[in-house]
């Protein structure tokens, strides 16, 4: 299997299998049963039970009901006492009321602290809607929601399925809302009155409270018909909570606003009694806090809140007295929807209150029997015990339907109640529950991919010569015949092993249901660990040599233990919602060696050069070692030093310290425009002006190049005009089609890239287009070799290869990363914010600065030294780096709400997915896109024939591909740590999805440079056939 | 590496880390009983900062107290007003070079300034100042860079270490300031400062503890594995 280890691509393919597993795991991860969408109707009814015909509507018909959901933020379940809420209790003790205890699902909270302009509140309001997502979700729609709801909404956070306000409304009823404005937010256009509070100030817990109650008298008045003005009322309340997130639940002034609530709570139920019709209170929590306050855990007292229902006539508690019987929050949205004469909304797998369920037992059974079927329809499996108990439940409820038997109604009644309670459990835990047989494997083929990825890379770090002489005669002896055996023997000794885990583990993953796809699947895995055996195999053996490490100086040494160490860093939960800090730390430290490392190499070299006036020969070679540099990188450095400090500023990034004011709120505001003007100006000519440098590596074929370049560069400037970004005395420009700009824009890139490929082929010579040979740096270099070497010149002409084969490809492979750098640039400089414009000349000017101080050979090292391997380990490394850098200056973080929509609609009329996807990303990605298409340009410009050209780039695309799926195993390994974890879905799963996106980022970057190769050979086989032709 | 060689100096190196390793100490115990801790970054505690100055200058007399001759006579030759100046003056470009870094690598650009250069006055004080006490103006920058091998100068050696260490102090003690604690001493710069001052105890507290292992080393040889395991600690490079 030796071939395997040696192949320039085995990186890239292990990459690519990466990949594939990251999404086995993702699909263990994230359930991908989300929500159907399915909306109900009355006419959803069964009017038929086991063929005995009933009326649906008139049976189902609660009559008239007014119901109140009161949400008091963080209630918990001992507040409700007659201690604290004295009405309330008393309203409880003679069975007027009825407590419940509900279960709270784990909430994701953390209270954001927003004092800032309209982009960061966005943001913030976001976070604040997925917080509040669980609880409201699941009281309005009656499902668990589970984070691909929250995935596939982000940008717009609406519950898009079915729900009790959507049912409701669809019957026509009145539905009003005073309190948190995130309700508005998750149900858009589904209030008949609303009067929304934002709760930003943690502080305040007066107003929030007051904003909510002063509507209360007026909506609680019943009309001169004594009926009430709306059928459906929400009143959300935060003090409660905001006090408890300030002083804990053992603050003083918990007292007196639970007794605030209880008036509240007496007012609306003396109310109540006004009223001609029957009204209905609910008042629970959302989740319950912790005794020092905070909330989100799964202790008892956070998760346990109560649920306490009121009816104003005729009703009395069938409890006993005392805590009460257990009840989940997703019963609220069937009860509640009863109550309005509405069906149960699309996804509800809830039950009735209780306490709700009508003496008559027609419709009990009825009812049962309509939330039972309701469940049934939401892909219950039939071959379970509970579907057989639903079935022989209606079967008895039939049998009492045609005769009347009270029997056969109280065997239906169980029977019934039993079912329902295990569908609805077994609802609850199909959407949360994780496929953990699918995540083990998972993990481990990543591990398995990462440590052969880990023994290739080091493998190629080898020199040469270990390289060719390791390949002995004897392995050329072992036929091919063998390795297949062996090959064939490892691979069923892994499925074996897959299978017999699958069924010893009993596990109900779907890789393990042997279906068509999945045992493709299972397969497939199998011959991944084969393979991944077989590259460990080999490595082990191989890998004899690594001395070529041994010239790692500290830097290169805080590179590497920064990198391996950073993933580690994630078991804080802090340190993935401040990733950026810990990148600005390490880039710091980083900076700051190089200073010293700096500083030294000056002082050396002054200091040898005044006093050895001695060492005459050592002279020139100091000279030579210092020009790469010059005395000049000082001063430069310090300036990166201060533009790094200043892009640090630009947008403040990560959770804690968002709401800062930073440079671009400073630059957007409407009197600075100036400013921001200036720094897209800037931006966009630096941009042009290392460009044009760049070009130098071009086949530039009479400067036709630069003009294209100084075209596209135009077209942004014109887009940015066009879309009044920028002022500009020409007003014709402003009416121009900004789309059409775009449109030329691309036009403009491709041609160059055409043009490139085809002046390489030779064609253009023909048309008299010379390359420019203007500076020495331009690539020189013929198709044919000069004619001395080949002697017998009779000699059969492509046996020799006359042509200056290798050169050639070199130079067009120099010239088309180039190429592709100066496009990404541009593209970027197209995309990006305003005052981010400048972050795309930076990322250039740190890779090249970077990559100058951090040469090996400057003065501090030893000469003669082989430093390719650790010249080629620290500069992959640092591009690495500053692209995440980048990343993260330009204001992404690991939560979905920084990703920047608009930039995915540029130059677009309208949305397709694709290209606004792609826009979208390339936008997030930009810094590590360029960087690595610098890193790139940057190998093709240093190495000087074409097989260390090849290389180079094998041996730092293994380098990315080892650190990427280094970095994703042991975030999946963390991830499942922590799969319950109170942040999952807000911390946790989106720095999982940008985990994924990064990995189809990189896999893309190492295709394009094998395309890039590719396309080396195909226009070199292009291009002989031309000149062959042209020359007969 | 320190060596058995010179007695005299290993047992002054010894005792002005002994004496470090009591003051600072103290000096952080008596603040912090008296609540201020946490002000450090302030201006009213300027006078923490004198008096490390005072202990540091103090030290520097016993160390400089040298018996022989000869440094005494060089001593003399000397214009003191004229090197006391510039002292004055190196150390007043040292602490604005920190005060740019510490903004440079990060601190507040337009406000806490007076933290910031309350910081990088205990910097100086840390680093540079005792070096200059030690060895002058020229010599001290040449050897925190480490242009200049300091050979065989045990104190040199010691003075260099404290002050590489008091760097990697307050550069790690900025680790805890993004996490979400809200604790009252995340603010800046007391991760800072205090990392500082706990590099320069942590690198005197090592020093004590080489010297005794190498002592005692001489007659349980198995210690030795310590002192290698020690002088990996080291970080100035030798």
């Amino acid at each position: 299997m030796l071939p395997w280890i040696q192949h320039r691509w085995t990186g890239l393919c292990l990459l690519v299998a990466a990949l594939a597993t990251l999404m086995l795991f993702l699909y263990g991860f994230f359930p991908l049963k989300y929500h159907s969408g399915r909306m109900s109707h009355m006419d959803d009814l069964p009017n038929f039970i086991e063929g005995v015909s009933i009326d649906g509507q008139q049976v189902y018909s609660s009559g008239e009901n007014s119901v109140v959901l009161m949400v008091i933020d963080g209630l918990r379940y001992d507040f409700v006492t007659e201690e604290y809420m004295p009405y309330t209790g008393q309203l409880l003790k003679n069975k007027s009321a009825c407590i419940y205890v509900s279960v709270a699902e784990p909430p994701t909270v953390t209270m954001p602290r927003i004092k800032s302009p309209e982009r960061k509140k966005e943001k913030a309001q976001w976070r604040r809607t997925i917080n509040f997502w669980r609880d409201i979700f699941a009281m309005m729609t009656g499902s668990v929601s589970t984070f691909a709801d929250v995935a596939l909404n982000f940008g717009a956070p609406a519950v898009r399925g079915d729900s009790v306000l959507r049912v409701a409304n669809a019957r026509g009823r009145r539905t009003v809302m005073y309190g948190d404005d995130t309700w508005l937010r998750l149900f858009p256009g589904l209030w008949s009155e609303y009067d929304g509070t934002t709760s930003f100030y943690v502080t305040d817990y007066t107003e929030v409270d007051n904003n909510v109650t002063r509507h209360l008298d007026k909506v609680l008045t019943p009309n001169e018909k004594k009926k009430p003005t709306f059928d459906f009322l929400v009143l959300h309340y935060l003090g409660l909570d905001h006090i408890g997130h300030l002083e804990g639940a053992r603050s003083p002034k918990i007292k007196p606003k639970l007794r605030e609530m209880d008036e509240i709570v007496k007012k609306i139920f003396s109310a109540m009694q006004t009223w001609d019709r029957n009204g209905v209170l609910i008042v629970c929590g959302d989740h319950g806090m912790r005794d020092a306050g905070g909330h989100g855990g799964a202790t008892p007292s956070e998760v346990l809140v109560p649920l306490v229902l009121a009816r104003s006539s005729d009703f009395e508690c069938p409890h006993p007295l005392g805590p009460g019987p257990t009840v989940a929050q997703v019963d609220v949205a069937p009860s509640v929807a009863w109550l309005l004469g509405a069906p149960p909304p699309g996804d509800s797998g809830g039950r009735l209150l209780p306490a709700l369920l009508p003496q008559d037992p027609r419709q009990h059974l009825y009812l049962l029997h309509v939330l039972s079927s309701h469940a049934v329809k939401q892909d219950i499996p039939t071959n379970t015990e509970f579907y057989k108990q639903f079935q022989r439940a209606e079967q008895q409820f039939a049998h009492y339907l045609a005769t009347g038997q009270q029997s056969a109604a109280k065997i239906a009644k169980e029977f019934y109640e039993e079912s329902l309670a295990k569908m609805s459990e077994y609802l609850t835990q199909t959407k949360t529950e994780f496929d953990l047989f699918a995540i083990g494997v998972a993990i481990v083929l990543l591990y398995a991919i990462a440590i052969s990825l880990l023994l290739v890379t080091l493998y190629s770090l080898q020199p040469d010569t270990r390289r060719k002489t390791s390949i002995t005669s004897r392995s050329h002896q072992r036929s091919n015949i063998g390795s297949m055996i062996a090959f064939l023997v490892i691979f069923c000794i892994c499925s074996a092993i897959l299978i017999t885990s699958c069924f010893i583990t009993e596990t109900k993953s779907q890789l393990c249901n042997f279906e068509s796809f999945w045992i493709l699947g299972l397969f497939a895995a199998s011959s991944m660990f084969t393979i991944t055996y077989f590259l460990i195999k080999t490595g082990i053996e191989r890998i004899k040599d690594l001395s070529l490490l041994n010239e790692l100086n500290a830097i290169d040494m805080l590179l590497i233990g920064a990198t391996l160490f950073h993933c580690w860093s994630f078991f804080g939960t802090s340190f993935i919602e401040e990733e950026h800090m810990t990148w600005y730390f390490f880039w710091n430290t980083l900076m700051f060696f190089v200073l010293v490392r700096t500083v030294v190499i000056l002082l050396m070299y002054l200091s040898k050069k005044l006093t050895g006036a001695t060492e005459v020969q050592e002279k020139p070679e100091l000279q030579q070692r210092m020009s790469a540099v010059g005395v000049g990188i000082l001063p430069k450095w310090v300036l990166l030093i201060a533009l790094h400090r200043y892009l640090r500023t630009m947008n403040q990034t990560g959770d804690r310290w968002l709401f800062l004011p930073d440079t671009a709120d400073w630059l957007n505001a409407p009197e600075n425009v100036f400013y921001l003007q200036a720094h897209l100006v800037v931006g966009t000519i630096g941009t042009l002006v290392i460009c044009l440098r760049n070009l130098r590596f071009l086949n530039n074929v009479k400067h036709i190049q630069s003009m294209l370049t100084i075209a596209a560069v135009v077209c942004v400037l014109c887009y940015r005009i066009a879309s009044n970004t920028l002022e500009t005395p020409i007003d014709d420009i402003k009416t121009w089609d900004p789309v059409k700009i775009v449109d030329v824009f691309w036009a403009i890139l491709i041609a160059q890239f055409l043009l490139e490929i085809v002046s390489y082929i030779g064609i253009l010579k023909s048309c008299g287009l010379q390359p420019t040979r203007n500076n020495q740096s331009a690539n020189k270099f013929e198709y044919s070799k000069p004619k001395a070497k080949s002697e017998d010149y009779f000699y059969d002409n492509l046996m020799e290869e006359p042509w200056n084969v290798e050169e050639v490809k070199l130079n067009l492979v120099r010239g088309l990363s180039h190429l592709m750098l100066n496009d990404l640039m541009l593209i970027v400089c197209l995309l990006m914010r305003p005052h981010n414009v400048v972050m795309v000349p930076s990322v250039f000017v740190t890779c090249v600065l970077t990559s100058q101080c951090m040469d090996h050979k400057l003065l501090d090292s030893k000469s003669g030294k082989k430093t390719e391997v650790a010249d080629i380990l620290s500069r992959t490394l640092v591009h690495m780096w500053i692209g995440i850098l980048f990343f993260f200056y330009q204001g992404n973080s690991n939560s979905l709400s920084s990703v920047d929509l608009g930039s995915g609609y540029v130059g677009l009329r309208e949305y397709c997915p694709v290209r606004v996807a792609l826009r979208m990303g390339l936008h997030a990605y930009a810094g590590p896109a360029i960087a690595g298409a610098a890193l790139f340009a940057t190998i093709a410009r240093h190495s000087e024939t074409w097989d260390t050209y090849l290389q180079a780039i094998w041996r730092s695309t293994n380098i990315l591909a080892a650190h990427r799926v280094y970095c994703v195993v042991v975030y999946c390994v963390i991830a499942t740590i922590f799969r319950d974890h109170l942040f999952v879905w807000s911390v946790f799963s989106p720095k999982l999805l940008y985990d994924f996106v990064a990995t189809i980022f990189s896999l893309q970057a190492l295709a394009t440079i094998a395309q890039l190769q590719f396309l080396a050979h195909t226009t070199n086989y292009l291009a002989r056939m031309f000149t062959y032709k042209s020359r007969l | 590496m320190f060596s058995l060689q010179n007695q005299l100096e290993l047992r002054k190196v010894t005792i002005s880390s002994l004496i470090t390793c009591i003051y600072l100490p103290s000096i952080i115990t008596v603040i912090s009983y008296k609540g201020i801790l946490y002000s450090v970054g302030n201006g009213s505690s300027c006078f923490v900062l004198a008096l490390i100055f005072v202990a540091e200058l103090l030290k520097s007399f016993y160390l400089n107290s040298s018996s022989d001759a000869q440094a005494k006579k060089n001593k003399a030759n000397k214009n003191i007003a004229g090197d006391i100046l510039r002292g004055f003056v190196f150390l007043l470009c040292v602490k604005f070079t920190f005060f740019v870094g510490i903004i440079l690598f990060g601190a507040p650009v337009l406000d806490c300034h007076e933290e910031t250069l309350m910081l990088s006055l205990l910097l100086t004080l840390l680093t540079v100042f005792p070096l200059l006490l030690h060895t002058g103006v020229e010599s001290s920058l040449q050897l925190l860079f480490g242009i200049r091998n300091y050979g065989k100068n045990t104190v040199i050696e010691m003075l260099v270490n404290n002050a590489l260490l008091t760097v990697c102090g307050a550069w790690v003690g900025a680790v805890v300031i993004p996490l979400d604690w809200n604790t009252p001493w995340q603010k800046w710069p007391i991760p800072c400062y205090l990392g500082a001052v706990g590099g320069f105890l942590l690198s005197n507290v090592l020093t004590v503890l080489k010297v005794t292992l190498m002592s005692s080393a001489q007659k349980y040889p198995i210690l030795n594995i310590f002192v290698q395991i020690l002088n990996g600690f080291q970080v100035s490079k030798q």
